[in-house]
């Protein structure tokens, strides 16, 4: 087998059969599940089973047609007709029902309603009792038109060319999917990347590397090395992805939401063609920090000049998503180490040019093969020192990476 | 046939000259002694025979030519300081270390059982490295350098950290090598393992040689025209001797430069003198490194 192979095997294996590994990985859906239960038991916390009432004195509901049935977490709120308001008072002090809609004689004109209670009703409720309403307002409408109507219409915004389309219905889960899908690529790529410097730089302390180093040549060692962090962290967004996969497989029977969950393919060419670049300029950045510092705790803190432009998207998140095309959010989308998490967010809100997505990779590529070269340069000039740190200047310098 | 050949080296680090025109020569099945003090600059020489670190002037050629990637497989080289993996086992280690010089699995397992077993280490091979003490890791780094049976073996204090009986073991393990022609750098401040095993040694120094050639005509030549009388019996003044100093429970003679050895040992049969013992004041190895490396720093 190639030596470089062997270096990326024995990288993988020592890093991913770990408990340290397999602790992130897991650790990450764990509390996935926990925060989606904080979510659900929010939800439930919204649902109210307490009976609500109603008087109607419009006829709307003199023969009324059933709710529409209710998708989990949601549950189905009972509606109690009252003949007049006294009753409905009598009811709600007795605690019978959660409170009572007055629906005027001139509500189909005025299409105004009284609601009374002792403890504000909850959205769920309300919103049943509004659907409610809206089904037997299109009593007399097709069945098929009437629930259309209330779904409500898919707007779908296309590019000129036709190529790139967003829909309306993604709603929030579309703008956020594409984020959420960016902070777990930027986890992984750092968490992977914080195995490679620390890896180099005990290497580099017990001096392994300078027995690695009579065996393979500097840059067979450092390549083995980043592609073997890359498999790392695709392995841990592969088992993330197949846990979201399968979770969102068992969830979609019962919430709504997730059913028409789809992934754009936009998406996808995004995360090969602008992370997957910026994930080996981290990469090859990871085995430079390890290559230049002379201890483990030094390059810790030197990640965050790394780590610092990946999240200033994030910090601008308000300002892209309100405005993804201002020229702040195109500039962060063509600079290397912010155009993952810029383009990933605006690719939610808005439908990216082509050329944007092309300039952005070729920098992203170009800004990759940079730096790897200047680990290279680095990894040849600090490899061997012990104790000192390598400084940029002789990094930079004409002899630079002839060690 | 030169298996190394060192022809004015010289590599620079800022302001530091750590190899200063380096020249040596090592012929292919020698064991040869790489000596110098801390800091004298043989690691950095080793790293530029190895193309670990390109000199800034001067040519190394090694097995017949240039440093290159092939004959890397063809080196063992074991640091000063222990180069393994410590928080794997020392059965996986020796199995990554054998498999980047070449050797498929079944070929490490093959070779590294035999020296597990000849260095006792078999029981302890699925131990993580830094389980193992200090002599057992040392006795790994010397198995993982010889895994895959090299041509050109450059040991850096290979007896460090290691018992009598292990030392004795390494000794054995050297000198067998030797003897199935493999070429050896021996660097080692244990001066009379270097005496024992070595026929000859460059002695660096600031990045200097200051002392390269064959060990007997080195210590011939520090011998400084002086004889060692062991006896018990008072010495009358003799002729062609111009001190008489205590040395190590016998007496050293420093003669004059035209007095020969055999005429004071005539000289002292004659004055009747109980001889125990009478050698030509050869130093040891030891004594010529530590007064050429004073003179050196005068």
């Amino acid at each position: 087998m190639n030596k470089t192979w062997q270096v990326a095997l024995h990288e993988y294996q020592r890093h991913v059969l770990t408990r340290r590994f397999l602790f992130g990985l897991f650790s990450v859906p764990f509390f996935m599940v926990i925060l989606v239960g904080l979510i659900f038991l929010i939800i439930s916390m919204n649902n109210n089973t307490t009976p609500l009432g109603y008087v109607d004195r419009s006829g709307l509901l003199a023969h009324p047609l059933p709710a529409p049935q209710v998708k989990l977490p949601d549950k189905p709120t009972p509606f109690r007709a009252f003949s007049d308001e006294a009753t409905a008072r009598q009811a709600l002090q007795a605690g019978e029902i959660q409170g009572y809609y007055v629906i005027p004689a001139d509500y189909l004109a005025a299409g105004r309603l009284q609601v009374v209670f002792t403890k504000a009703i909850k959205s769920v409720p309300r919103q049943q009792f509004y659907h409610f309403l809206e089904i037997n307002l299109l009593a007399n409408v097709e069945s098929s038109i009437s629930t259309r109507l209330i779904a409500g219409d898919e707007i779908i915004a296309r590019s000129l060319d036709g190529s790139r389309e967003m829909s309306s219905r993604n709603g929030w889960f579309g703008l956020f999917l594409p984020i959420i899908a960016a902070i777990g690529f930027i986890i992984a790529m750092f968490t992977s990347g914080g195995y490679l410097m620390q890896a180099v730089v005990e290497e580099k302390e017990n001096r392994t590397m300078e027995v690695i180093l009579t065996s393979i040549s500097p840059n067979q060692f450092m390549t083995g090395k980043i592609f073997a962090d890359i498999c790392i962290g695709l392995t841990q967004i592969f088992a993330w992805l197949v846990f979201i996969i399968v979770g969102i497989r068992i969830a979609s029977s019962s919430i709504s939401f997730l059913q028409g969950i789809q992934v754009s393919p936009q998406l996808l060419i995004l995360f090969v063609v602008i992370l997957m670049p910026t994930f080996v300029m981290v990469s090859a950045f990871m085995a430079l920090i390890g290559a230049t510092v002379s201890e483990a705790r030094e390059g810790q803190q030197m990640i965050s000049l790394v780590s610092l432009p990946i999240w200033i998207p994030y910090m601008l998140i308000g300002l892209i998503i309100g405005n993804p095309n201002s020229p702040v959010a195109v500039t962060l989308s063509m600079l290397p180490l912010t155009s993952s998490l810029t383009m990933l967010i605006r690719q939610g809100v808005t439908i990216l040019p082509a050329w944007q997505i092309a300039l952005s990779s070729i920098i992203s590529v170009v800004g990759a093969v940079f730096a790897i070269w200047l680990a290279g340069r680095a990894f040849r000039l600090g490899m061997l020192r012990y104790g000192k740190r390598l400084t940029w200047r002789e990094i930079f310098s004409r002899r630079g990476g002839t060690a | 046939m030169s298996a190394v050949e060192v022809t004015h080296v010289t590599k620079t680090f800022g302001s530091v000259k750590a190899v200063d025109d380096v020249s040596f020569s090592i012929e292919k099945g020698e064991l040869f002694g790489l000596l110098g003090p801390n800091g004298a600059g043989k690691t950095t020489a080793i790293r530029c025979m190895l193309d670990i670190f390109k000199p800034d002037s001067g040519s190394v050629s090694i097995l017949g030519g240039p440093m290159d990637e092939a004959k890397k497989d063809h080196i063992g080289y074991m640091p000063e300081e222990r180069g393994l993996y410590q928080d794997i086992t020392l059965e996986r280690c020796l199995a990554y270390l054998g498999a980047l010089k070449g050797l498929s699995p079944s070929q490490v397992k093959e070779s590294s059982e035999t020296y597990l077993e000849r260095f006792d280490l078999a029981a302890h091979k699925t131990k993580k490295v830094k389980e193992l003490s200090k002599g057992m890791q040392q006795k790994a780094q010397i198995i993982a350098t010889l895994l895959h049976k090299p041509d050109l073996l450059i040991v850096d204090e290979p007896f460090s950290g290691l018992d009598p009986i292990n030392t004795q073991l390494v000794k054995d393990l050297l000198l067998q090598q030797h003897q199935q022609g493999v070429t050896i750098i021996l660097c080692s401040h244990q001066m009379n393992l270097v005496e024992e095993l070595c026929d000859r040694i460059a002695l660096i120094d600031h990045g200097r040689t200051l002392l390269y050639g064959d060990l007997q005509e080195i210590r011939r030549k520090f011998s400084g025209h002086a004889v060692i009388v062991d006896t018990l019996d008072s010495l009358p003044s003799l002729p062609g001797v111009e001190q008489v100093d205590k040395f190590n429970g016998s007496l050293k003679l420093t003669l004059s430069p035209s007095a020969l050895p055999q005429n004071i040992l005539r000289e002292l049969v004659e004055n009747n003198i109980n001889l125990d013992g009478f050698r030509i004041a050869i130093p040891t190895l030891d004594e010529i490194f530590i007064r050429v490396v004073k003179d050196e720093s005068r």
